[in-house]
């Protein structure tokens, strides 16, 4: 592999990493305030790009604008559901968990298919295949586009989190529940509202793709399990492990993929996951075994 | 007779076999289970008698298959709470194994069926002693099986020797018992008749074993097991190879009847929603009953949905499924046999009142 073909790949990958890695901040959040894993998170991101693929098709909004629509749209949704279905069963056996977000993953799959049908749709917008020559690089303008809109908004997550009262509270919650319970915080509120911010970021991560991407009922799955993969290695519940996480699986895929073949890619990061879960399940930014 | 006076049935003796029967069944909650899942094997085997279109016969035998593969869930999932949540990898194993042995070595189902259960059970244990080796626990086994099969997805998409991203067929143009391959829906249905009946023996067995026992306390409390003396490891490797084997089974079964098998649609996490979660959790799960009579009222009931309301449009069977999980888990956690078994009791109770003050002056 020549040089610039190294250095080539490498961007692509961080491109698309950082997009992995804001789904994978939003499943990290959650999971790091509630101690739960959602298995649905992949069908926000696939509502995300539905909302983006209708507000460009009904009312000809750049995806670029209507991820602030798909976000709130999201957000609201998701604390819906977590106030409605999740917050009843946070004491239950696990097994109860996951299969209750597995019925809400299957559940909306169905409703979008059932409405929209199974048909792939793009949005076409005018900068789709635009590049820019940087050196010998070639950057795909809404790949780039992504890539910085996920950075930002991550950014602007991890300012939130770190310096308002409500993302303290949050943080607070996701160290000791009961501590923050006596210390005043309305943790009920703290849940539904992490579960929307982490199901909207995940849609605006959606709405990111949306201009290089097909957009599927089950786009959502493969998201999922990439996410999945990014937060384990990047640590369950830690959010700049997280970013770091999405980047290094964006890279391996982007690699295995010009190796092996685009449509085996996957196997490579879910060779990264298997090794992970089994020589270092808490993780590059966890301090002991889980 | 000591056994009728024990139960409480009430003070009146039983008369003759058949009564004797009864108020052994009464008097057991497990029994009665037993008792309604052999009854519904039996009443759909006379189905055919009534039920004349392939259609409806077809939609009858999924429901028998997906009753057998809830019952090699539960017996995992259920019993031991062991989160395996990809269980359908097992079912994929298995209709790939008795292809592959149908194909290309010209092994007939008969045979290659229970070698599909071997070598599920195979990838069961090396899934169990690598899980078991590194501490896999809880979410992350549940994701480690999510992986497995997404990678296996794609290692059969490119796997030529297993027909790769086309799949694998079989030849149907000569119907025959030695094949496994008929014309017609009926002997397919008493296939899955047959399987379900020895899946529901084989579960009220180990439920009454003790083997059971430390399923349950597994799944009750892992750590409390362990330190009362109960050795985890080997009960959840054996819990894993019964239902994986159970699993392989099944997909060689249901291979033989939808005679088509590709990646994407048995390593597929909506499928695994239909056949493997549905039935178990909508019965409820770590029942004896639950996955036969969740996968009798599920399935029809999707397909009719799918059949009269919507007009066979796509995504309905999953709002039916998803619906169903959602509801399930929220409103009733112990399934439709939790409520018959609240009946059950209630009516218990009133049938015998003045037992049931015995039993409190005992107890005081």
């Amino acid at each position: 592999m020549q040089f610039d073909t190294f250095l080539q790949t490498l961007v692509n990958g961080l491109f698309i990493g950082g997009v992995y890695g804001l789904v994978s901040i939003g499943l990290t959040l959650i999971y790091g305030v509630m101690l739960i894993l959602n298995f649905a998170h992949g069908e926000f991101m696939m509502l995300g790009m539905y909302v983006a693929f209708w507000a460009f098709t009904l009312g000809g909004l750049d995806p670029y604008v209507s991820v602030v629509i798909a976000a709130a749209l999201i957000f609201l949704l998701g604390a819906a559901i977590q106030r409605g279905l999740i917050q009843r069963v946070l004491t239950a056996h696990p097994l109860n968990q996951i299969v209750l977000l597995l019925g809400v993953s299957t559940l909306l799959i169905g409703l979008v298919q059932f409405f929209w049908t199974a048909d792939p749709r793009a949005i076409h917008v005018p900068y789709e295949t635009e590049v820019i020559q940087v050196g010998f690089l070639r950057l795909s303008i809404p790949r780039m586009v992504a890539f910085f809109a996920s950075l930002v908004t991550s950014v602007a997550l991890y300012v939130f989190l770190q310096y308002t009262k409500t993302g303290k509270a949050i943080r607070a919650v996701s160290q000791n529940r009961d501590a923050a319970l006596l210390m005043g915080i309305d943790v009920k509120y703290i849940y539904m509202l992490t579960f929307g911010l982490g199901a909207a970021v995940t849609a605006a991560a959606g709405v990111f793709l949306t201009p290089t991407f097909r957009i599927l009922p089950t786009i959502g799955q493969s998201f999922s399990v990439t996410a999945f993969v990014v937060v384990v290695l990047g640590t369950m519940g830690n959010f700049i492990g997280a970013f770091v996480g999405g980047l290094i699986i964006g890279v391996v895929e982007v690699f295995a993929g010009y190796y092996l073949g685009g449509d085996v890619k996957i196997i490579a990061s879910m060779t990264v996951f298997i090794l992970v879960l089994l020589f270092r399940p808490a993780g590059l930014f966890g301090r002991k075994r889980a | 007779m000591s056994a009728v006076k024990n139960s409480a049935s009430g003070p009146k003796p039983a008369r003759g076999p058949l009564g004797r029967l009864w108020h052994a069944i009464w008097a057991d909650w497990d029994l009665m289970q037993l008792a309604i899942s052999v009854l519904l094997v039996v009443a759909i085997g006379f189905a055919p008698l009534v039920i004349r279109s392939p259609y409806y016969l077809g939609i009858l035998i999924l429901a028998v298959l997906y009753g057998y593969v809830g019952i090699s869930w539960n017996i995992v999932a259920g019993f031991a709470g062991q989160l395996l949540i990809a269980h359908i990898i097992f079912i994929a194993l298995g209709a790939y194994t008795t292809v592959v042995l149908y194909t290309r070595f010209n092994i007939m189902p008969w045979i290659g069926i229970p070698a599909s259960g071997v070598v599920a059970a195979g990838l069961g244990l090396v899934i169990a002693l690598i899980t078991l080796r590194y501490g896999l626990k809880a979410d992350y086994f549940a994701l480690f099986t999510i992986a497995l099969m997404v990678a296996l997805k794609t290692l059969f998409l490119k796997w030529e020797f297993v027909g790769a991203a086309v799949g694998m067929g079989l030849r149907l143009n000569e119907p025959s018992w030695e094949k496994m391959i008929f014309s017609t829906k009926e002997p397919y249905l008493y296939i899955g008749l047959a399987l379900l009946l020895a899946g529901i023996l084989v579960q009220f067995w180990i439920y009454r074993s003790k083997l059971g026992k430390y399923f349950l306390a597994l799944r009750e409390d892992e750590a409390a097991a362990a330190a009362l003396g109960v050795n985890t490891s080997l009960y959840k490797t054996l819990a894993l190879l019964i239902g994986s084997a159970m699993g392989g089974i099944g997909g060689g079964y249901y291979m033989m009847y939808v005679t088509f098998v590709e990646p994407p649609q048995v390593f597929d996490l909506g499928l695994n929603v239909e056949l493997v979660l549905a039935a178990p959790i909508i019965g409820g799960l770590g029942s004896l009953l639950g996955p036969v009579l969740g996968a009798l009222i599920n399935k029809p009931l999707a397909e009719l949905i799918r059949g009269t309301l919507t007009a066979g449009r796509s995504g309905t069977t999953l709002i039916v499924y998803g619906a169903f999980l959602v509801a399930s888990i929220l409103f009733m956690p112990r399934g439709i046999t939790g409520l018959i078994q609240d009946g059950y009791l209630r009516l218990k109770r009133r049938l015998v009142p003045e037992r049931e003050e015995e039993v409190r002056r005992d107890i005081a």
